[in-house]
């Protein structure tokens, strides 16, 4: 009976082990349904970014913070304002600075490290 | 000494390594040796115990892990982080792929709106195609009752178009420049008025007094060079019209319009109308009946903008106390 019951704990602390590597690592729980606060920052950027370019060619603010208010942020402007001038330091792809700079101008959010990429003529992209 | 006993030492003198006899055989001797009562109890008692229970073992593997998948997937799975689009509610996945769409007006890079759209793995194998699926569920949500929201729609038609795919949107949002005349019939026991001269194409046949219902007006809906937007909307509470839209369209001038399309949309369901089918109320003029309760936008399809304002069946007290339902009085008049 000893022996049942040290093999029936070893066995159960190995498989205990086992699974928990699988449902953890391995085969970890995919989420789905999730809401749009919940978007890695990446693509919330990302969205904010496409947002700002599409204020950009219809000049529509209020739609744009319609959609920005998807990401749940309570300040929109501040937001808009924290990626923007991240994407300046960090030196991002500069369409998507000009978009973004145009946007925070809209909100009242112009800073100085944005008025270099105010008023710029974007070209148009190659098609 | 036996016969045997001989025989064994020749054969052990015949060698120097005497031959091993393979384990089964001599098993098979000493079982044959022993009485069946020895050979249980021999089985029983004096075979060597392994270390480890194999049932035990199994059990508990199976234990074991079934409770660390429990506790892995159920009790304490990971923390969300790192969602990506896709796994985003279906909401949440349609205003992505909006932005997506209005972002591709801006970049107008198709290869990366694609990837976009596949990385946002929506139902079907061809992304140009959901976008005219999601198009349309916004179509028919009251996702246009804003401008903004009609513009990302249109802009959706127009990338799914260029790609040659189409979806309902197409019938529910019709463009303004290629809808072609519609004859409606409609019986009307009441004569039916000369329309008044506008700015739009005029109309063919102006109608004459009609002595004997039912007359029938062809109203072709041709479509202004300008768009139309709602410069008066307010409420009334009547026992003799309850829950009712009174639309009138007017020109620039105030001058009334009738064969003019009035598009009424509530929650599942959407009726289109035409002004002028009631002459007795003036050519420029249309009415719905609502149902109570239910809330309602107004636009002209295609011509204009939806209501701002929801337009709610609500119910309502009138002047000599008694209870109706609201009705709206909404005034189109071209830009």
């Amino acid at each position: 009976m000893t022996r049942f019951l040290l093999s029936l704990l070893g066995a159960l602390v190995i498989g205990a082990l086992i699974g928990l590597y699988l449902g953890w690592v391995q085969f970890p729980v995919k989420y789905v349904n999730s809401t749009a606060p919940e978007l890695a920052a990446q693509y919330q950027d990302e969205y904010t970014v496409m947002v700002a370019g599409g204020y950009l060619t219809d000049g529509d603010v209020e739609g744009a913070i319609e959609r920005l208010r998807l990401l749940g942020r309570e300040n929109v402007p501040a937001y808009v304002q924290d990626v923007t001038e991240r994407y300046i330091t960090n030196s991002r792809d500069v369409q998507d600075i000009y978009a973004l700079v145009a946007l925070s101008e809209a909100l009242g959010r112009l800073t100085v490290i944005m008025e270099p990429y105010r008023n710029v003529v974007v070209p148009e992209a190659a098609p | 000494m036996s016969e045997r006993t001989k025989a064994r030492k020749k054969a052990r003198s015949s060698t120097s390594q005497p031959p091993v006899p393979p384990k089964s055989d001599v098993k098979a001797t000493e079982d044959a040796d022993l009485s069946p009562a020895q050979e249980r109890r021999h089985s029983r008692y004096t075979r060597p115990r392994r270390y480890v229970s194999r049932v035990g073992a199994v059990l508990g593997l199976i234990l074991g892990l079934a409770g660390g998948l429990y506790f892995a997937w159920v009790i304490n799975p990971p923390q969300e982080f790192d969602t990506a689009p896709w796994q985003l509610r279906t909401d949440d996945r349609a205003q992505y792929l909006v932005a997506v769409m209005i972002s591709h007006t801006y970049r107008n890079d198709l290869s990366d709106t694609i990837q976009r759209l596949v990385a946002l793995e929506l139902p079907g194998d061809d992304p140009i195609q959901q976008v005219a699926d999601v198009a349309c569920n916004l179509a028919r949500s009251g996702y246009v009752n804003s401008s903004s929201g009609l513009r990302a729609i249109r802009r959706m038609m127009a990338f799914y178009q260029q790609q040659g795919k189409s979806g309902c949107a197409d019938t529910l949002i019709p463009a303004g420049d290629d809808s072609s005349p519609e004859v409606v019939q409609a019986a009307t026991p009441t004569p039916s008025l000369q329309p008044p001269a506008s700015k739009t194409p005029t109309l063919p046949a102006p109608t004459r007094p009609s002595p004997t219902p039912p007359t029938i007006i062809v109203l072709p809906t041709s479509v202004p060079t300008s768009s139309f937007t709602i410069v008066d909307l307010r409420t009334f509470c009547s026992s003799e019209f309850p829950g009712v839209i009174e639309v009138r369209v007017q020109d620039f001038e105030g001058t009334g319009l009738p064969g003019q399309p009035v598009r009424v949309r509530w929650t599942d369901g959407e009726s289109t109308f035409y002004t002028g089918l009631k002459p007795e109320r003036g050519p420029s003029y249309a009415d719905f009946e609502m149902e109570a309760e239910l809330s309602y936008t107004v636009e002209m399809p295609g011509l204009s903008d939806p209501s701002t304002t929801p337009l709610v069946a609500d119910s309502c007290f009138t002047e000599f106390g008694d209870q109706s339902v609201t009705s709206y009085r909404v005034v189109f008049r071209s830009n």
